[in-house]
């Protein structure tokens, strides 16, 4: 015997034959091979695996016979295996293995775990099917449970494991695992020793995951996990290195069960003194001058030394106001600063701020990685580092958020590294890793409504690519990666409720400038189920399509944008007895022309930057073409071609102000404007402002929906108008103002939830002689929203109104309003 | 009530399941097949059916186009059974799944360059195999791709407007691929990219940029002088040559502007100065 493994150690020589030895390896010829100790497994096949063929020339030991040894190790079908010298004749040599079989695993049934907990351990085992049960493999798994369930609290976990034959298959083994988590581990005091200048109080409040349990703490998770815990002790101490204690460490820490389910968690600390900035000097700056870099640090002698506040300002400032931002927004890539610690006497310390510049870089080329659906062009030309440009950390942020604005990617994993740095040519690549997410929505329900049921079927594509329609090699399942969007709806409840719509868009027209292209068109139908030729038919039809031509501009600066759009819109109306009239057709066909800018940060939580929308729409002025006597004219003639003129101006600020709070402050105004006052005021297009902001049937006279908490839909009417009139018309003249302080609770993949709390005043007027800008109707209240994929935004809000709206039931209050809105584009609501 | 083949599914027969799969597989009917050699492949590990049904378990893969592990097996195959006959042949549909996978030039190349790879590597461990020719003609359909990916981007910019970066990719392209069949239409393009840069920059900055423009039209026409091109090449060179020419006398108007209205004033300045002075000098009288 010269070679065994028996555990996975590497073959040890044991010499028995004096002729084989590890310091004097020979050439054999394999003479024959032979397996013993086999009892399920085919011999002929473990010689071929060990791949030591008859006739074969191999050293002796050498690679070969290592090897052997090795490949049918690697097999994990054994629980030993050895390989001998049977016998050595002349050069020839002649080998056995011995093998020891072990039983397989045929399953492993997990008892008493849920289901769902179960499916966990499970995945965390991996598939254990087919190995040889041993035991490390009874060992590995134990580990596995345990360390599983720690994680999750429940520090007290016993595993035991039966083994049992499985009768179906020769050499099986069936495992029976039997999990009891026992009750999950609280903690039931944090001791800290070793501390003079924190209070116990401020130490906890640094152990952001791990808190102790108290009889207030409702939801409050007082959980003894491990790997928290771990993070917690990390920042307790980097906390204590910003408070200028930058000696403090934890000398020892330890856990005891102190109770039933509950532990002591004990905390020894060492402090240490406090330490305090001395003279702060520059070195290696030759781009800026002292003086400069001196106030972009803003650390002053004397100031409590923090660590933090140190890095933050040399590399790490979340505005980019620090001084390596300076450098890599200007082409220094390979920029790099180093704070030495040149002299600390007593508590003070003096720094050298030691700083390379290196070579100004220029990006040499953008590569897109991951992109295995949407094509090059798509992201590439959102991409503000191109070849020949200054490298710009700054640029790189920002073409990573036009990349998530696309909404193809998962903006968490875009990831811009700079390759291939030469520093010979001042050159850099510049590679955008992005990886691809489902975009595409479909929408399927089925709701009650009017006593009915309203079906719903809606499609969005996100990453449609109509140049790819015929080309069916494409098709998986459609034609994508062209960054176009295509959607279609319908919506039905049989004869009394239709409508459906299309719409496409592409950003980039004609693929040499931004320009965005949109068409849609709907049409939607309501009425009593009556037949066209029945008498008492009651109808009302819309056909409506809309062009959209939009342009990034760049001036005043490159986030404004102007669009321009066509609408025509057909009311068809048989007896439909809510209208200005009952039976006729009237047209409204409008040119809008709308200039915007959003910088906000983010769509759906915004803690910066604004949003801002001006919209000019206007029909041709008929009356003052026609020659027609709009005195005496039918209200059929009078309505026949609708005319008016609609200015609108929306604005958005979102500002951070402490932590995470964020105000958001917002204001809007709407006029709608006539040509001539013998026709008088449009029938459509005008404001109902109040309520939830939600679409509802009144788009049937294509009114605007402005949402106003604390009051019903549609309740803030002008003072002294005749409430039915003025509620079921809306008004020409509105402005609103909010004031919201909002607070996020989550913000993750899945859902982002946050609170706010909010005032608001506005109103509305009849003409612009009444028109009083600061005379608002007001309230205050508080509420939340959801934001989960596939819902949309979610909200809730509670409002109480200042001010009654006399003629209105209630006086026009109404305390809670609910919202959903699915598109999120600016959502001035 | 369970089915026919419910029943051989589960059923612990281990040979009549072989043999039904095989049957399975000739008939073409792979999406049966799969599941019951699924089964097997684990119960045979070992033995002497293995190889076999590892060649099979490939094939199955690769048939219901599945090939990334399709890839994975016939790789698995030709590691394991290396000696085997058929171990060329799995190396081989290894590589050429990873051809299979390889996207359209507009996406991620990443599998791209790891068929590439993979097939070299066949070639250079089987440099006399038959299937040597098909490697190498995938490799170049490959590398075709790689091209395109790269004429297609460095065009994106020209058409996009951003004509200094169009310049460059085109540039790095033609180093990159020397012998691309886009190296005559990317040197024009060239050509256009770097006049349209001159014309879209400063004044000052404009002469130097379409002399460059006119240098890279006089080495087209040496590279290329029978090109469909050259025509529209010379064109390009003329107008840069009268853009220089005009930017000159813009900038010489300019100056003298900037001189005549310096002069004057200086001689405006003189002139109050010596003002000053006469009656400094008359108050001094």
């Amino acid at each position: 015997q010269f070679g065994r493994t028996g555990t996975q150690q590497p073959a040890r020589p044991t010499t028995t034959s004096s002729e084989i030895s590890y310091l004097n390896p020979q050439e054999f010829t394999i003479g024959g091979t032979t397996v013993s100790g086999t009892q399920f497994l085919d011999k002929s096949v473990l010689i071929t695996i060990s791949k030591l063929t008859t006739g074969d020339k191999i050293m002796v030991p050498g690679d070969a016979t290592s090897n052997a040894v090795k490949n049918l190790w690697a097999q994990g079908l054994f629980d030993d295996v050895k390989l001998n010298v049977a016998e050595i004749r002349g050069d020839s040599i002649f080998f056995d293995i011995v093998v020891v079989e072990r039983p397989r695993l045929t399953r492993i049934d997990l008892l008493g775990l849920k289901k769902g907990e179960v499916t966990d351990v499970k995945a965390k085992l991996n598939d254990k099917t087919g190995k040889v049960v041993n035991e490390n493999l009874l060992k590995t798994t134990t580990d596995i449970i345990k360390k599983h369930f720690n994680e999750k609290g429940y520090l007290y976990t016993d595993v035991s494991i039966a083994q049992r034959k499985d009768t179906a298959e020769a050499n099986n083994m069936i495992l029976d695992i039997t999990v009891d988590k026992n009750k999950r581990v609280k903690i039931d005091e944090i001791v800290f020793t070793g501390n003079k200048d924190f209070k116990d109080k401020t130490l906890k409040k640094y152990l952001k995951k791990t808190k102790e349990r108290a009889f207030y703490k409702v939801f409050g998770s007082a959980k003894f996990l491990q790997a928290k815990y771990d993070e917690d002790k990390l920042t307790l101490i980097s906390k204590m290195h910003e408070k200028g204690y930058r000696d403090a460490e934890i000398i020892s820490d330890s856990t005891y069960r102190s109770s039933e389910n509950g532990v002591t968690v004990k905390i020894n600390l060492y402090e240490g003194p406090k330490y305090y900035f001395g003279n702060i000097t520059f070195a290696g700056n030759a781009k800026y001058p002292r003086e400069f870099l001196e106030t972009l640090l803003s650390i002053k002698k004397g100031e409590v030394f923090s660590e933090e506040k140190l890095t933050r300002k040399l590399s790490s400032s979340p505005n980019g106001d620090d001084i390596s931002s300076l450098y890599l927004n200007d082409g220094y890539l390979t920029f790099n600063v180093d704070p030495v610690q040149t002299k600390i006497y007593g508590d003070t310390i003096d720094l050298e701020i030691r700083m390379y510049e290196g070579p100004q870089y220029t990006v040499n080329k953008v590569m897109v990685k991951g992109n295995d659906l949407t094509n090059d062009k798509v992201i590439l030309r959102e991409i503000r580092t191109k070849p020949g440009q200054k490298f710009s950390k700054e640029l790189i942020v920002r073409s990573t958020r036009e990349i998530a604005q696309l909404g193809n990617f998962d903006d968490t994993k875009t990831d811009p590294k700079p390759i291939n740095i030469n520093p010979n040519e001042g050159t850099v690549d510049i590679e955008y890793n992005v990886v691809e997410k489902p975009s595409d929505q479909i929408e399927l329900s089925g709701g009650f409504g009017g006593g009915r049921v309203v079906g719903t079927l809606g499609l969005t594509f996100n990453n449609f690519s109509a140049r790819n329609l015929f080309n069916m090699s494409a098709w998986k399942p459609l034609p994508k990666g062209d960054g176009q969007k295509l959607s279609i709806r319908g919506q039905t409840n049989g004869k009394f409720y239709q409508s459906y719509s299309f719409s496409f868009s592409e950003p980039w027209l004609g693929g040499k400038k931004p320009i965005y292209f949109g068409i849609s068109a709907f049409t939607s139908l309501q009425s009593n189920g009556l037949r066209d030729s029945d008498i008492d038919q009651q109808k009302i039809r819309l056909n409506g399509m809309t062009f959209t031509l939009g342009q990034r501009l760049k001036w005043p600066d490159d986030y404004f944008q102007a669009n321009t759009s066509i609408n025509l819109q057909q009311y068809k109306l048989n007896n439909y007895n809510q209208f200005i009239f009952a039976t006729g057709t009237s047209y409204n066909f409008n040119l809008t022309q709308e200039f915007s800018r959003s910088s906000i940060d983010a769509p759906i939580f915004p803690t910066s930057g604004s949003n801002l929308k001006l919209t000019i729409q206007a029909t041709p002025p008929y009356s003052l073409l026609n020659n027609k006597n709009y005195a005496i004219a039918t209200d059929k003639e009078k309505y026949k071609f609708t005319e008016y003129h609609k200015w609108k101006f929306e604005s958005q600020w979102f500002q951070r102000i402490y932590g995470k709070l964020v105000l958001k402050a917002q204001a809007q105004f709407g006029l709608l404007g006539i040509y001539n006052t013998a026709v008088g005021q449009s029938a459509f297009e005008r404001f109902k402002l109040g309520g939830d902001g939600m679409q509802g049937f009144d788009y049937l006279q294509g009114s605007e929906i402005i949402a106003m908490r604390g009051y019903a839909n549609n309740a803030v009417i002008p003072s002294g108008s005749n409430p039915t009139i003025a509620q079921g018309s809306g008004s020409p003249i509105f402005n609103k103002y909010v004031l919201e302080l909002r607070h996020p609770i989550t913000a993750s993949q899945s859902a982002t939830i946050f609170v706010l709390a909010f005032a608001e005043g506005g109103n509305t007027w009849n003409s612009f002689r009444d028109f009083a800008p600061f005379n608002v109707r007001r309230t205050a209240g508080f509420g939340a929203r959801v934001f989960l994929p596939i819902f949309g935004l979610l909200g809730i809000d509670y409002g109480f109104a200042f001010d009654k709206i006399p003629g209105l039931s209630d006086n026009g209050r109404q305390p809670f309003t609910f919202s959903i809105s699915q598109a999120l584009n600016g959502g001035f609501n | 009530c369970k089915s026919k083949y419910e029943k051989l599914r589960a059923s612990n027969d281990t040979a009549k399941k072989y043999r039904e799969a095989i049957k399975f597989y000739d008939n073409k009917n792979y999406s049966k097949a799969l599941p019951l050699f699924d089964d097997l492949i684990t119960k045979y590990r070992g033995t002497a059916e293995a190889e076999d049904l590892s060649y099979y378990y490939a094939y199955t893969h690769y048939k219901l186009k599945d090939y990334t592990t399709a890839r994975y097996h016939f790789k698995t195959f030709a590691d394991t059974y290396a000696s085997s006959p058929k171990a060329e042949e799995c190396r081989f549909m290894a590589a050429y799944c990873f051809y299979l996978e390889s996207p359209t030039y507009s996406l991620d190349q990443d599998n791209t360059l790891k068929a590439m790879d993979a097939l070299q590597l066949f070639i250079n461990l089987h440099p006399k195999s038959e299937r040597v020719p098909e490697a190498s003609k995938l490799i170049a359909n490959l590398r075709l791709k790689l091209e395109q990916k790269s004429y297609e981007n460095a065009k994106l910019f020209l058409d996009i407007g951003d004509y200094k970066s169009a310049v460059i990719a085109f540039r790095n392209s033609e180093r990159e691929f020397p012998d691309t069949k886009y190296a005559e239409e990317m040197q024009f393009l060239t050509i256009k990219a770097q006049a349209l840069y001159a014309g879209a920059s400063l004044e000052v900055k404009q002469e130097e940029r379409y002399n460059e423009a006119i240098q890279l039209a006089n080495e087209f026409a040496v590279n290329y002088p029978t090109s469909k091109y050259l025509k529209e090449a010379e064109q390009i060179k003329k107008s840069s040559e009268k853009a220089i020419v005009d930017v000159r006398k813009l900038i010489a108007t300019e100056t003298a502007l900037l001189e005549e209205q310096n002069a004057k004033i200086k001689a405006a300045q003189a002139a109050k100065d010596k003002k000053q002075e006469d009656t400094k000098n008359n108050s001094n009288e």
